[in-house]
């Protein structure tokens, strides 16, 4: 067996000239503790997980062991951690970091994240794992530190890429790695071109069942796992080739579910919350329903999304109108329909919506998480509440990221609320509160999971309770009383709906559901083509229930 | 390491390096630093540079360090310590930088006769077996010098024995034989020869693995050739290289001459 042994002659050198010097010699007591230092630190074992005992103050689920077990024996150390929502993919990843570490084999680590959550991870990393991570806020940094936290936006631009090839990175981390699946963007050239000896990719939202996303995404990591690009699309198609591809899959992914974590989750209960528009709030919103049927006919899709827009907010729907009528240029007579809509919302004085989240709110009395969907709404939604004596921070996608934590901060220490559009509740922790409102809802089940992952994660030490606003008989009735009820989304404790829309993919839920609302001409069909959705759903759910297992790819 | 013995191996650090103990309670351990532990310890070279320069009084610090989390500590600096906090393998890693080089005697009773004391080399070393996988071997040799014997795991002898920085009035050195230079080269080849006769199955399996993974590597590259994806799979056949190849590294960690008697 030809193995390379290296033996270190520096002592020797280094003794030889003391012996003729003389010394300096050592104590015998610190000549015994540094050996015995070796004694208590020295690796024994190929097969023995060494992190935990150096991490005795972290609480760490059986689950997150045992993924961090697989990914360093089974998989070498190169892996896509796939974890639903909340159930600590961070602390996975930091824990085989720090195995790698103990073990001397990683010195020089890149750890690659969106802006948003450096600092998150910056922290995490030196409180839970004392791993001195650094931010890398300055050029210098690549250079002096050793274990660095980067925003991957800056990370693949030059200076910084070319730096970073340099630098010779023996354990890189992708954080939200989903966004990796179009091998033609500049993240995944960047992420390609890096020498990954040990790697791990983690994704929050389940790689869905698009086989070239599944691809792109494991070949990143392995290439040649899956074969070649051209080769892998004509290789997949049946179901045996599935279920094999299910076994690859295996190999490189690790999935734990929330009903398989062995874990006491806190509860989760769910309020429906119906809101009664005022008069003149109908008014606007049956003024922007006939606009279906103006003589300059208008998208039913725009007509559609301005509805929502109203049952969120007036400044939602006053926005999107605005630029219509902008667009309208030379179209007077449609300007000046839409122009009848301002007037009808210049009329409405008062926010039935906001008045009972204020309601709430004060009720509650304790810190509360508000989603919407429009940039609108929040702004108004700030000012609405400081007007009544509430403090109230914004957080959305667009912040910088020291804005996000500078805002984090505030709601955590001084705002009774935080504000939050759909892009900035991407990876944020907040389980530090646990009551939350869903001030309108998208159409897509499984952006409201991740809403939920926010606060209803690890680390929550209450019951989280979830407020759903729906304004009677409007659009957010339909979707919320025909759609999500039925599905039984809300209860949904341990989140078996991943499962379900992955099989059934969640895109393809919203498409349907626009779809319905858009094309049915009458009530009756409205309902029984939802009907026929969550009965579809339903199948799913049974389907998945009954072969017990779930699969990453189908 | 239990939290009793991470108190006792504080306190004998501090102690051996000349620090105060200030208070030394169950859990609970206060040091007065020496100018020279604060530092090596207390990360402030900006505040020694500056203090030399204008010659002002130093001034090291306290340290507290809780071993015990749940004591009651009132002392509002204290740090927790545990195995895995960065203060105790920062304290292990000023261990091994200052005990590397030893040169002791054993004590010895006073008899009729002086009393013959052996010249052992001793080595302490580490072995890290490296490739997809990683554990490390500890060796502790002793050579005699005098008569070429050999023996594995002499660190635990050595405790046994009283050992002092300088030799008693009633002892006499023999003169070594084996010359230390040499001495060195002997532990050295019977450590390699020791290592090569254990089982490798770990680096058969290796070898294996890293051939499967480069196969594989070598059909997704084989396709397009060009200057860019050559450049791709140099650097990915690299990262396996890194990964997967078996090697180890032999280093010294400490040792020295131990003057000790014969027998026993």
């Amino acid at each position: 067996m030809d193995i390379n042994i290296t033996f270190d002659t520096s002592w020797k050198d280094e003794w030889l000239q003391r012996l003729n010097q003389h010394g300096p010699w050592a104590d015998w007591n610190i000549y015994n503790l540094g050996w015995q230092s070796i004694e208590e630190t020295a690796v024994e074992n190929f097969h023995t997980l060494y992190a935990p005992k150096y991490l005795e103050h972290l609480q760490l689920y059986p689950h997150q062991i045992e993924a961090a077990r697989t990914v360093i024996e089974k998989m070498n150390g190169k892996a896509i951690l796939a974890d639903e929502v909340g159930l600590g993919k961070t602390i996975e990843a930091g824990l085989i970091l720090k195995e790698y570490m103990i073990r001397g084999l990683a010195k020089k680590v890149l750890i690659l994240t969106p802006a948003s959550l450096v600092s998150q991870w910056v922290s995490e990393l030196n409180q839970k794992f004392f791993i001195p991570a650094v931010e890398q806020r300055k050029e210098y940094v690549w250079e002096q530190a050793d274990i660095i936290v980067a925003s991957i936006d800056t990370a693949k631009r030059p200076p910084h890429c070319d730096i970073i090839e340099e630098q010779n990175y023996d354990f890189i981390i992708v954080d939200e790695a989903h966004k990796l699946k179009n091998p033609k963007t500049k993240n995944y050239q960047f992420i390609q071109q890096l020498k990954k000896t040990y790697c791990l990719l983690l994704t929050a939202t389940p790689v869905q069942n698009r086989l070239d996303e599944v691809f792109y995404l494991v070949s990143l990591l392995k290439p040649g796992y899956l074969g070649d690009a051209e080769t892998f699309q004509q290789s997949y198609q049946t179901e045996e080739d599935q279920e094999h591809l299910q076994k690859l899959m295996k190999q490189v992914m690790v999935r734990n579910r929330r009903q398989d974590a062995n874990m006491d989750w806190p509860k989760r209960t769910v309020h429906t919350v119906d809101i009664e528009m005022s008069q003149e709030e109908r008014d606007l919103y049956e003024e922007v329903s006939k606009l279906k049927s103006s003589q300059t006919p208008i998208h039913p899709f725009t007509v559609l999304t301005l509805q929502r827009e109203v049952c969120s907010s007036r400044e939602a729907a006053y926005l999107t109108i605005q630029s219509m009528i902008k667009e309208a240029e030379g179209n007077e007579e449609l300007q000046q329909t839409l122009q009848q809509v301002i007037g009808k919302i210049e009329q409405v004085s008062l926010h039935s919506k906001a008045q009972k989240a204020l309601e709430l709110i004060q009720q509650l009395n304790d810190k509360v998480i508000i989603f919407t969907e429009y940039r609108g709404t929040q702004l108004f939604l700030q000012y609405f509440f400081q007007q009544n004596g509430i403090k109230a921070v914004p957080f959305r996608g667009g912040f910088k990221r020291s804005k996000k934590d500078w805002m984090k901060q505030l709601f955590k220490n001084q705002a009774q609320v935080l504000i939050a559009t759909e892009a900035g509740g991407e990876g944020i922790n907040l389980q530090f509160c646990h009551h939350m409102i869903n001030y309108d809802l998208p159409w897509n089940p499984m952006r409201i999971e991740q809403r939920i992952g926010r606060i209803h994660r690890l680390g929550q030490e209450n019951d989280v309770t979830i407020y759903n606003f729906a304004i009677q008989n409007t659009v957010e009735d339909d979707i919320l009383q025909l759609l999500y009820h039925k599905i039984g989304l809300f209860e949904n404790v341990i989140g078996r709906l991943d499962d379900i829309l992955e099989k059934a993919d969640s895109d393809f839920v919203e498409q349907h559901v626009s779809d319905i609302l858009l094309q049915s001409k009458t009530e009756g069909e409205k309902r029984i083509k939802m009907e026929n959705l969550t009965a579809f759903i339903e199948s799913k759910k049974e389907e998945n229930d009954a072969s017990g297992g779930h699969s990453p790819v189908s | 390491m239990h939290q009793e013995d991470i108190h006792q191996f504080l306190k004998t650090f501090f102690t051996s390096n000349d620090c105060t103990i200030l208070s030394d309670q169950e859990g609970v351990l206060g040091v007065q630093l020496t100018v020279d532990m604060d530092k090596v310890l207390m990360n402030r070279p900006f505040y020694w540079h500056y203090l030399e320069k204008i010659g002002g009084i130093p001034n090291p610090m306290q340290l507290w360090l809780k071993t015990d989390p749940e004591s009651d500590c009132q002392e509002p600096k204290a740090e927790s310590i545990h195995f895995g906090s960065p203060r105790l393998q920062q304290i292990f890693r000023a261990c091994r930088e200052q005990g590397r080089f030893a040169n002791m005697y054993e004590k010895c009773q006073p008899q009729a006769a002086a009393i013959p004391l052996h010249p052992w080399l001793v080595v302490n070393l580490k072995a890290a077996y490296r490739s997809h996988v990683h554990k490390d071997e500890r060796y502790s040799i002793g050579l005699n010098l005098a008569n070429g014997e050999m023996i594995d795991n002499f660190h635990q002898l050595l405790r046994k024995r009283p050992l002092s920085g300088t030799i008693a009035d009633y002892c006499f050195t023999v003169s070594p034989i084996i010359k230390p230079e040499s001495g060195f080269e002997r532990i050295r080849h019977w450590v390699e020869e020791n290592i090569k006769s254990k089982d490798h199955s770990w680096a058969d399996e290796a070898y294996q693995l890293w051939k499967q993974h480069l196969d594989l590597l070598h059909t997704f590259y084989e396709k397009d050739q060009n200057d860019l994806d050559n450049e791709r799979y140099e650097k990915e056949k690299q990262a396996l290289k890194e990964q997967f190849e078996p090697r180890i590294q032999v280093d010294v960690i400490n040792g020295g001459l131990f003057y000790l008697k014969p027998g026993s």
